[in-house]
């Protein structure tokens, strides 16, 4: 079996979601990054955009809050003002403001206190394997992948187990708005534009508002202030606290970015090991653990890009980003930059340093549920290389129609145990 | 320019020439000191550059600001008197000689 290899004839178009399908368009990212790093791409759907494609030049831009802003809309898609005041969370904003939001819940995303959970995921992962593995064939994004984000978010909103695959499936709908197979308003092939002030111009979107609503009068009926909804809700240092509909987008973004992420980095290393099968032994016999979960990361990228929007011109590569100019921070193709990793088509458990860009580190936007994804990520590995002697494709797969979450949406396995 | 040292708890040490401006947290990950990450390239978004300062050196190099110090809340080590991000301590020919010590976790 070889490792998985991308198939683009290196010049996808990247405003197309199709151009996504068979996995990340990689011929395509490799060649802007050695001929064009900083290119610029028409679009019949919407304004253009800059694409910057190296790891380095990333990084250069991410930290540049002061011009490289997220407060104008963080997809390729643009919004009016009214949309993105309508939408946004603390994601679409710039320092210092995003910090007066982000601090109220840093420290319930904290490493010391997120690693509290690691019991709770170790036997939730257990309870995931016992069923998975109890048969020989089995799709492991549906089996594996996607359970153990969807019961932890359970566990860190204070819902119900039994409304979690309602969620989930909502926040699919969210996350996953341009895949038929998760919602029946695809982003690009809608006529309507019914739901442009929901989150993720979805309709799901106005669903998931009532169920935030009414979850938090239970919680306040039952006298029950716990937990991270109840913390933003706190006023932040300059005693600012956000609006009603902030709020529930922020809500909707905790549903849909918490689960499909790391749903795809757990699929993206099954499929690794599917492909690699020395990696199950690398696990086995050696003590890696503290760097397989980045490894695992940063192979699966499924946040492929984030966007930002220049606040002032800035000179890249000899060219001119201008004032007003959309840019895109393809932290997928930063991933797979060799100027950055040795070998970057091959996954190395032992990678150290591995100074990846999947939770687009190097900017103050640096994803708040890294540590749980990291935590979730090992320890679901530990348990499976404990169970599992070989795994292997049992069928095709299918990636994820999107080309802004990466994915596996089913990965059919077959697998024999120790 | 300034030398800094960071000490880690096994009592190593690494020494290096810091340019003018640039952040000690740059400057460990530059000279791959264990211990100090940067995840958020010095947005105070992470606290992964967590270090305590060498109480010699700890009345020039002051106190954090309102963000820094709750961001000091979120790190993985100990928080101490001495605490500080290294992202938000810049080098300067003041701070030549400064030693910082890279918590143990």
């Amino acid at each position: 079996m070889t490792v998985w290899q991308p198939t683009d004839d290196g010049f996808a178009d990247l405003t197309s979601h199709d151009s996504f399908i068979d996995g990340a368009p990689h011929n395509t990212f490799a060649r802007l990054r050695r001929e064009a790093p900083l290119v610029w791409t028409d679009w019949t759907d919407g304004e253009g955009f800059w694409s910057v494609t190296r790891h380095a030049d990333i990084l250069e831009l991410n930290r540049n809050f002061k011009v490289m802003s997220s407060a104008r809309g963080i997809r390729m898609e643009d919004q009016t003002y009214e949309e993105y005041l309508a939408r946004r969370t603390f994601q679409e904003t710039d320092p210092p403001e995003h910090m007066q939001t982000r601090i109220k819940v840093a420290k319930a995303f904290s490493k010391p206190v997120i690693a509290q959970f690691e019991d709770q995921i170790r036997d939730l992962c257990v309870d995931i394997l016992d069923q998975a593995l109890s048969d020989e064939e089995f799709d492991a994004t549906k089996a594996i992948a996607r359970q153990l984000p969807m019961r932890m978010l359970g566990r860190i909103l204070g819902t119900p187990d039994e409304d979690l695959e309602w969620l989930v499936e909502k926040g699919d709908a969210l996350i996953a708005n341009t895949d038929p197979d998760f919602t029946e308003h695809v982003l690009d092939k809608m006529d309507t534009d019914e739901f442009r002030l929901l989150p993720f111009n979805s309709p799901a979107g106005a669903e998931l508002y009532v169920y935030a609503r009414d979850l938090m009068a239970r919680k306040q009926a039952a006298g029950d202030t716990s937990g991270v909804l109840n913390l933003i809700l706190q006023p932040g240092p300059d005693g600012s606290v956000i609006s009603e509909t902030e709020f529930r987008n922020f809500f909707c973004l905790l549903v849909a970015a918490g689960n499909d992420t790391t749903r795809y980095s757990i699929a993206a290393g099954i499929q690794a090991m599917c492909h690699q099968p020395e990696l199950l032994d690398t696990l086995r016999s050696d003590d890696i653990w503290q760097t397989a979960a980045d490894e695992i990361i940063r192979w699966a990228s499924p946040a492929m890009y984030f966007r930002r929007t220049a606040l002032d011109d800035l000179e890249m590569h000899g060219q001119t980003i201008r004032k007003g100019d959309k840019v895109l921070l393809w932290f997928v193709s930063g991933n797979r930059d060799d100027e950055a990793f040795d070998d970057p088509f091959r996954v190395n458990l032992a990678r150290h340093p591995n100074r990846h860009l999947a939770f687009g580190q190097g900017g103050p936007h640096v994803c708040l549920g890294m540590w749980l994804a990291r935590l979730e990520v090992r320890v679901l590995f530990e348990e499976l290389v404990r169970r599992v002697k070989s795994i292997e494709p049992a069928g095709p797969h299918k990636f994820l129609r999107s080309n802004f979450v990466g994915g596996l949406k089913s990965l059919p396995v077959r697998v024999s145990l120790n | 320019m300034a030398k800094i040292t960071w000490k880690q708890a096994d009592g190593s040490a690494i020494e290096a020439e810091v340019a003018d401006g640039t952040s000690l947290m740059e400057a460990a990950v530059a000279n791959s000191v264990p211990g100090v990450i940067g995840e958020c390239g010095g947005c105070l978004s992470c606290a992964t550059c967590h270090v305590y300062v060498d109480e010699t050196w700890l009345d020039k190099i002051g106190l954090a600001d309102e963000f820094e110090d709750a961001m000091l809340d979120v790190a993985e080590a100990e928080r101490r008197e001495a605490s500080r991000l290294s992202c938000q301590i810049t080098a300067s020919p003041a701070l030549d000689g400064l030693v910082v010590h890279v918590p143990e976790v």
